[in-house]
């Protein structure tokens, strides 16, 4: 059961991105990312990633493509042509991008230094506590127990990130003398 | 579930190789920023798949932190192409081009 | 005061007459001239105190001029007896010059310029005699050059004296190459080039003399005493004004490499000694030869001066220093004597040079005639004179120790007499040959009076016993020490006999074969190929200058190509053009295309990760 879910939701990640960036439309590029995230989301509840798939919908899907939507609906783009492999570069770009990949594949199933299949092992519920290191866990207790105590410094780093992303917006989005606004 | 590692690296693969397409070939600088995203987005299913299958919260933290991060880029890096778009009247990577050839 | 100030006057007393000359008294000739003679007389004087204070130890002063670590360039000097002889010779002779050049030159267009040169030669050459080390004296060196150079050019008009001028320079530096090498390799290998402990290092081991280090040395002595093969630059150098040719081109100058032998004799070992004994042998033999085909009266001395720097070169050769140094000093008086004689002679006859236009001079010059009789004699080698006891000396050591050289030599002395007695009898008696001799009439005081003091000198010289103590030390010794070589007595006897029969035969046979005041060279006449071949000088002149025209020049060309194509074509402006294609290619790079930029994003990211995985090693 959980293989077929795998193999629905990792088709579904891979067609909506592919539909985005070959739609001509904004919006509907827009659209179909949102749905690639949700699917991505679907594949971290596969990994048994609980509050992970939570977090994705809600700050991706919900946040920051909306913000997407937001701009792409203020700026009004207009409709490109579907026309992408007319010139030689973007072709180039298609071979180039994908021929990546199969390097990347090959490499990962040819030879016999591949890593071996690990088989997904049971996980416990909730953290063992000091001294045990961070075993995988399904509890999001674990999330605060690790950033606490491990990941401490980029944790505060992070919330200065955000304050000085904050202050950033607000000064950039400042309208100047003579311009042009939408 | 018996899919395996590889798997799950070969769709954040060609999940990152479709969304550098993207940025290579479109025109439209709000659709190349949501490819970039898309790129972000098979790291993060990289390493939760690697994290799960190494049995540790490492990769899962970093994946909180990769979330938070994009966020805030996304934010900025919106601000700054509404303020092009104030001074160019245009999106289109074409009519960006400062530098005459 | 001591003797060392007294050194310090005799060096910086003309430097400082030079200086003023130069900056203040270009146009004022009159006072130039005066403040140039008194110097030359004030450093004579100075000079005479300085050996009287030394009162005949040796002083040996320097002072450090450059320090660069642990090498250290010092200037100071270096006073024993043959320096001292020396000193005195050399400042005399000049002081006599340069009285004589007050009536010579009393009719030149620039006279400051003339006397300005004369002391910075003054200056120059003696900062040779006195120097203490190697390096000062290669300084010194260079500056005689110099010295030369401006004053064989002070015809500028002529272009005869610039190119003789260039030519004196150019063959001197090519000497001078090897005597700058030679210097640096004797720094290396004893530690120091002062001369006085360079003299105790070898005396305490005599395994450190060196052969390439003298042949090297040697090779600048080569140079400045115009030995074979460096010798064309001599007779061309008579382009400049006669009094230069007798201060510069005989009695001093020509000399210094000799006395720089002198200086450095300790450091030769017998096979470097052969070299130039040979050297000295040729260059005698061949410029008597030559002296029979030129017609100028300044040439021909210009040759006997190319002989008997032979001679000088092959005593040294032989082993004697102090007899090479007891001739070069009677040669400086006779010649110096000569040069001004034929100076007097030029003079009265209106600037002619040419002895088959002159004759009958000894009736209208006669003092000029009588002071030239006894320069001649004197280089002759006749009984009595000062040219006979250093000449006599040079012989015998020659029979003594190698005969053939002694032949050889007796052979030269024969030609001496030949064409020395061909330029007297044609130039002094019969009738006179054109308008200017026949007008000509005897020269002022000024002039008169040099001459006859080089007269006595030519005569008194040469007696060693009259010396005083202070000088002549080293020449007394090797004396000494050939007389008490065995067969001495009897190869005295040989020759004296073998001498006065090469003068007597030399003088009469020229009077009867050329005949008095003769109009035109009866050799030309009678047997024209021989002198076509005599005139030719065994076409040294030829070949180097197809040397210098074809090879020199060729090379030059193929160097210049190199320079063109590969150093200023592929070298500078290729790696311009290098630098530019990096430019132009890192330009492309800020296309403003945003794709652009991917792609070379992307290029990076497949470096980085083929290298990581390790495919490039």
């Amino acid at each position: 059961m959980a293989d077929i879910l795998f193999y629905v939701f990792a088709a579904a990640t891979l067609i909506s991105a592919l539909l985005m960036v070959l739609s001509p439309n904004a919006v509907n590029g827009a659209i179909f990312m949102i749905v690639s995230f949700v699917s991505t989301a679907a594949l971290f509840v596969l990994l048994e990633a609980y509050f992970l798939a939570v977090i994705q919908i809600l700050v991706y899907a919900g946040a920051v493509m909306v913000l997407f939507l937001f701009i792409i609906m203020l700026l009004d783009v207009e409709r490109d042509d579907g026309n992408y492999l007319k010139d030689k570069l973007s072709l180039a770009a298609s071979i180039a991008g994908f021929s990546l990949v199969a390097i990347l594949i090959v490499s990962a199933f040819a030879g016999g230094q591949h890593l071996p299949e690990t088989a997904l092992l049971p996980v416990a519920e909730n953290p063992v506590g000091e001294g045990a290191g961070l075993e995988f866990t399904t509890s999001a207790k674990s999330f605060g127990y690790s950033l606490f105590t491990k990941y401490m410094l980029p944790f505060q780093v992070t919330g200065f990130l955000l304050l000085a992303a904050m202050i950033g917006v607000i000064v950039v989005s400042k309208k100047h003398e003579g311009e042009v606004g939408k | 579930m018996t899919v395996g590692l590889n798997a799950f690296l070969i769709v954040a693969g060609l999940l990152f190789a479709i969304g550098l397409l993207g940025v290579l070939i479109r025109k439209n600088t709000l659709v190349i920023y949501m490819s970039l995203e898309l790129m972000l987005n098979a790291v993060n299913v990289a390493l939760v798949a690697f994290s799960r299958y190494n049995g540790t919260m490492d990769g899962n933290l970093f994946v909180f932190f990769i979330i938070t991060v994009a966020a805030a880029e996304v934010a900025v890096g919106l601000a700054i192409i509404v303020a092009l778009f104030r001074k160019r009247q245009s999106v289109m990577v074409d009519n960006l081009n400062a530098l005459s050839r | 005061m001591t003797a060392t100030q007294s050194l310090l006057i005799v060096l910086l007393a003309p430097l400082f007459s030079a200086v003023v000359i130069a900056l203040f008294l270009r146009r004022a000739g009159k006072i130039a001239s005066v403040i140039s003679v008194a110097t030359a007389g004030l450093i004579f004087a100075a000079a005479v105190a300085a050996v009287q204070a030394a009162g005949g130890a040796i002083v040996h002063d320097s002072w450090s001029w450059l320090t660069f670590g642990g090498f250290e360039v010092s200037m100071g000097f270096f006073l024993d007896d043959v320096s001292a002889t020396m000193m005195l010779m050399v400042t005399f002779v000049g002081f006599l010059i340069h009285l004589f050049s007050l009536g010579y030159m009393a009719d030149d267009s620039s006279p400051a310029r003339y006397f300005g040169g004369l002391s910075i030669f003054m200056f120059s050459m003696l900062g040779i005699v006195l120097a203490d080390n190697l390096i000062m004296i290669f300084v010194f060196w260079e500056l005689v050059g110099f010295s030369s150079y401006m004053l064989i050019g002070h015809y500028m008009t002529k272009p005869a004296a610039a190119a003789a001028q260039k030519k004196a320079f150019i063959v001197n530096r090519i000497g001078d190459l090897g005597f700058v090498v030679g210097i640096a390799y004797a720094y290396w290998h004893f530690g120091t080039t002062d001369l006085e402990v360079m003299g105790q290092l070898v005396g305490a081991n005599p395994a450190l003399i060196n052969a390439s280090i003298a042949a090297l040395l040697m090779c600048g002595f080569i140079g400045k005493s115009a030995q074979f093969p460096l010798h064309v630059w001599l007779p061309d150098a008579m382009a400049g004004p006669t009094p230069v040719s007798a201060l510069i081109h005989a009695a001093t100058m020509v000399a210094a490499g000799g006395y720089f032998l002198i200086r450095i004799e300790y450091l030769f070992p017998p096979e470097v000694l052969s070299i130039i004994l040979w050297l000295g042998v040729f260059g005698a033999v061949y410029a008597g030869f030559c002296a029979y085909a030129r017609r100028d009266i300044k040439q021909i001395l210009a040759y006997s001066t190319l002989s008997q720097l032979g001679y000088i070169g092959a005593a040294f050769g032989l082993g004697y220093p102090g007899i090479a140094l007891f001739h070069l000093i009677t040669h400086a008086f006779f010649k110096a004597l000569l040069f001004l004689g034929a100076g007097s002679v030029i003079h009265g006859c209106h600037h002619e040079q040419d002895i088959f236009k002159m004759g009958g001079l000894w009736k209208k010059m006669p003092i000029t005639a009588l002071t030239f009789l006894i320069g001649i004699l004197a280089l002759c080698g006749v009984y009595g004179f000062s040219g006979y006891y250093s000449k006599d000396a040079i012989l015998i050591a020659g029979g003594l120790h190698n005969s053939p050289v002694a032949i050889l030599l007796t052979f030269g002395a024969l030609l001496t007499a030949g064409y020395m007695g061909r330029l007297f009898w044609v130039v002094f008696f019969g009738k006179a040959n054109s308008e200017a001799a026949s007008h000509a009439k005897e020269s002022p005081v000024v002039m008169a009076v040099p001459l006859i003091i080089l007269a006595v000198l030519s005569v008194a010289g040469g007696w060693l016993g009259y010396w005083p103590d202070a000088l002549g030390e080293t020449i007394k010794a090797d004396k000494y020490e050939l007389k008490n070589i065995a067969g001495y007595d009897a190869m005295h006897h040989k020759v004296v006999l073998l001498g006065t029969a090469a003068w007597v035969i030399g003088l009469l046979g020229s009077f009867f074969f050329y005949g008095r005041g003769a109009r035109e060279d009866r050799l030309e006449k009678t047997a024209g190929p021989i002198y076509r071949f005599l005139q030719n000088r065994l076409w040294f002149d030829e070949v180097y200058n197809f040397y210098v025209t074809r090879i020199q020049q060729g090379f030059a060309n193929v160097l210049q190509l190199v320079d063109v194509i590969l150093i200023k074509g592929v070298l500078v402006r290729g790696s311009a053009g290098i630098v530019g294609l990096v430019g132009m290619c890192s330009r492309s790079l800020h296309v403003g295309n945003i794709h652009g930029y991917v792609y070379w994003f992307l290029a990076g990211l497949i470096l980085l990760w083929v290298t990581a995985i390790g495919i490039l090693g």
